[in-house]
């Protein structure tokens, strides 16, 4: 029993919001691009450059919000150089996708060898992390207290951001186009608007999201870089964004659920559990809930088509 | 022949022409890099190649290297020509490999006529069952391969780790060894064919599933039936294939030769299973296959160029200090190159015809 409730506390709600963090915001990204129709398998490297830029700029300025910023203009490069083959150069997505993870893991391991002069990781006191937040009055409240207090700044700004994400796709032109772009380019051209032109939009706003994905894996969830820190996020944001089928509060659930399996990981190490097994985790429940989802969307797909038949 | 060769050669030359650019682009930005860095790239590249020929040692390494990339990448393609995209290659060499070392550490002191092929049959049955699990997902119930493989990755890795490391349940007792598991028994292992160096006669068995690779997708009818389903699933559901039968076979096939790549590993030189047997050696392969189009031939020679820059650029870093991942970054710029081939000859098309139109107009103009 006291092995359960050190399993199952509050300790668990916290890790989950911090897990959950990074795949939220690539998530989102994710389903920017999902919606103007790229498969963007490319959202791990993305990740790992921003989680790599962020670490050498807020060592090097000392200063975290530099680090924020200058993984966000690395997000808008990347996002600029994904689209310039994927959409203006047509070539494969899935291709540049894998070919960007390579490279940027290849890349950020190079940096990190000639710049610092470190194989593998790279900590310093000098890496200055992102400031949590502390509500004042939240104190005395007993479960929400100790939860929404003393997170990562990012953990509050990514609610936002969700919110934002919405709010564009669903209520503004720009969303409405944009959603276009992917499901029926050839209408989007006859009314006016260039479908490349939003299908660029949403691979930079990707490239921004990973970016700050990136920033809070290094600056917010831990305070150093090391070789693959990604560590798959990318794709199970990917995976996130088709359980949500790229609509944004969905998202974001799939992406919390996938937080409270990790966290849940690293509670069951707590009592014994070998790390390499709770590891395992997301992972197969990633597999799990993708044939869940496949399978009923199948399933009401087809009851639909059998209630329209027995109405004609 | 001879006609038959050059004839083909002509047919591919704008492709060769714009691989062999790509190539020297790539290496072109990967000397930059090291300038600003601040490396030299003249002594860098000498380094590279000094580093995968320099003896016969690191020849017999850049060999073996060879061949674990031209079995990888054969393995993506075959899953690819029917239309499975098989990323899951890195768990399926794990679980091989492991399979493989455990068969022959149980099997130990029985002859080796009777050990080795019954750990070439378990490194398969592994690898393929793993292949197989995504293959009836991807048939059955239309979930994506390509996520699906890239998560049974992570978990057959975590699993290995956890089995082999230094408090798993499969890790060696023998002394003063940290991790992985007991040493292949010396009469199993793959005998060298040049000293000291990886090469093992895991070369020949490599070069026989090579040859069937080849065969199977360009000579068979099977391949063909592949190739079909491959670029039109419902084409071939129309045409009365099996186009079920053919997508699971394709991918297990893949997954068998990524299982039996890991026990090349262990058994070529590796000896035991550790933890670290492969540095996301199939996603090498994978660049490897994308690059030739997943055409096999093009694999296997392709496969060459890559190992000379994998084990020299490995050598650079231990000579001079330049990371080794500079090889990576090479890799994945040929291929942002190479897709973006056809765009980029079109776009050069394009402002050629437009120029012509252009100067016409001017003629018509005058006239």
């Amino acid at each position: 029993m006291s092995q359960l409730s050190e399993v199952f506390n509050i300790g668990l709600l916290q890790n989950t919001l911090r897990t959950a963090t990074p795949v939220i915001l690539a998530a989102m990204g994710g389903l920017l691009t999902e919606q103007a129709g790229i498969m963007n398998i490319g959202m791990d490297g993305m990740i790992l450059v921003g989680a790599f830029v962020a670490v050498a700029f807020s060592y090097l300025c000392a200063s975290a919000a530099m680090g924020v910023l200058m993984a966000v203009l690395s997000g808008i490069l990347i996002g600029i150089f994904f689209a310039v083959f994927v959409v203006k150069l047509r070539s494969d997505e899935f291709i540049i996708g894998m070919a960007l993870n390579t490279f940027a893991a290849g890349l950020t391991v190079y940096l990190l060898r000639s710049i610092f002069g470190v194989k593998g990781t790279f900590s310093d006191a000098a890496i200055v992390s992102l400031p949590t937040v502390h509500i004042g009055f939240l104190e005395n409240i007993p479960v929400l207290g100790p939860l929404l207090n003393d997170n990562s700044i990012f953990v509050y700004i990514t609610w936002l951001l969700v919110f934002l994400t919405w709010l564009f796709l669903y209520r503004t032109p720009y969303g409405f186009w944009l959603r276009a772009s992917g499901e029926h380019p050839e209408s989007l051209e006859t009314a006016g608007i260039s479908a490349h032109k939003m299908k660029f939009i949403a691979s930079i706003l990707c490239g921004i999201f990973c970016g700050f994905a990136g920033a809070h894996l290094s600056l917010g969830y831990l305070t150093m870089f090391s070789e693959g820190m990604s560590n798959s996020r990318g794709f199970i944001a990917f995976a996130c964004v088709i359980f949500g089928m790229a609509n944004p509060p969905k998202v974001f659930l799939a992406a919390l659920l996938f937080g409270f399996l990790q966290a849940l990981g690293l509670r069951l190490q707590s009592v014994g559990v070998p790390a390499d097994i709770t590891s395992t985790i997301p992972y197969l429940a990633t597999v799990l809930m993708l044939i869940y989802i496949v399978v009923s969307t199948d399933r009401k797909k087809k009851n639909k088509a059998k209630k329209q038949l027995e109405r004609i | 022949m001879i006609s038959k060769i050059t004839d083909t050669l002509r047919e591919k030359r704008p492709y060769l022409m714009s691989l062999f650019l790509s190539i020297l682009a790539a290496l072109l930005i990967g000397a930059v890099l090291m300038i600003i860095t601040g490396y030299n790239p003249v002594e860098g590249y000498a380094a590279m190649i000094k580093g995968a020929f320099g003896s016969s040692r690191v020849f017999g390494n850049t060999m073996a290297k060879m061949l674990t990339l031209c079995l990888t990448g054969l393995a993506m393609a075959v899953g690819s020509q029917a239309g499975m995209f098989n990323v899951g290659g890195e768990g399926q060499l794990f679980l091989g490999g492991l399979a493989a070392t455990m068969t022959a550490v149980y099997l130990q002191g029985v002859s080796p006529f009777i050990a080795v092929p019954l750990a070439f049959i378990s490194a398969a049955v592994a690898g393929g069952i793993y292949a197989w699990i995504p293959a009836m997902l991807k048939v059955k119930l239309n979930v994506s391969e390509v996520i699906t493989t890239i998560m049974l990755n992570s978990v057959a890795i975590y699993l290995c780790t956890y089995l082999t490391n230094s408090s798993g349940p499969l890790r060696t007792h023998d002394r003063g060894v940290m991790a992985g598991t007991d040493a292949v028994p010396k009469d199993f292992m793959f005998e060298q064919v040049i000293s000291r160096s990886n090469l093992s006669t895991a070369i020949i068995y490599s070069a026989v599933i090579a040859f069937l690779c080849w065969y199977v997708m360009k000579k068979t009818s099977v391949g063909l039936e592949m190739k079909i389903t491959g670029e039109n699933e419902r084409f071939a559901f129309f045409s009365g294939l099996s186009k079920d039968k053919i997508m699971i076979g394709a991918m297990v096939a893949s997954g068998v030769i990524c299982g039996l790549v890991g026990m090349f590993e262990v058994f070529g030189y590796q000896q035991r299973f550790l933890p670290s047997i492969s540095n996301e050696f199939y996603f090498d392969g994978m660049l490897v296959a994308m690059i030739m189009n997943y055409s096999p031939l093009g694999i296997i020679l392709m496969s060459f160029f890559f190992a000379v820059i994998d084990i020299g650029a490995n050598a650079m870093e231990l000579s001079i200090g330049i990371s080794g991942e500079l090889s990576e970054i090479i890799f994945s710029i040929i291929i942002f190159l190479m897709a973006a081939e056809g765009g980029i000859s079109k776009a050069v098309q394009d402002r050629r015809a437009r120029k012509k139109a252009r100067a016409h107009l001017r003629e018509e103009a005058v006239q």
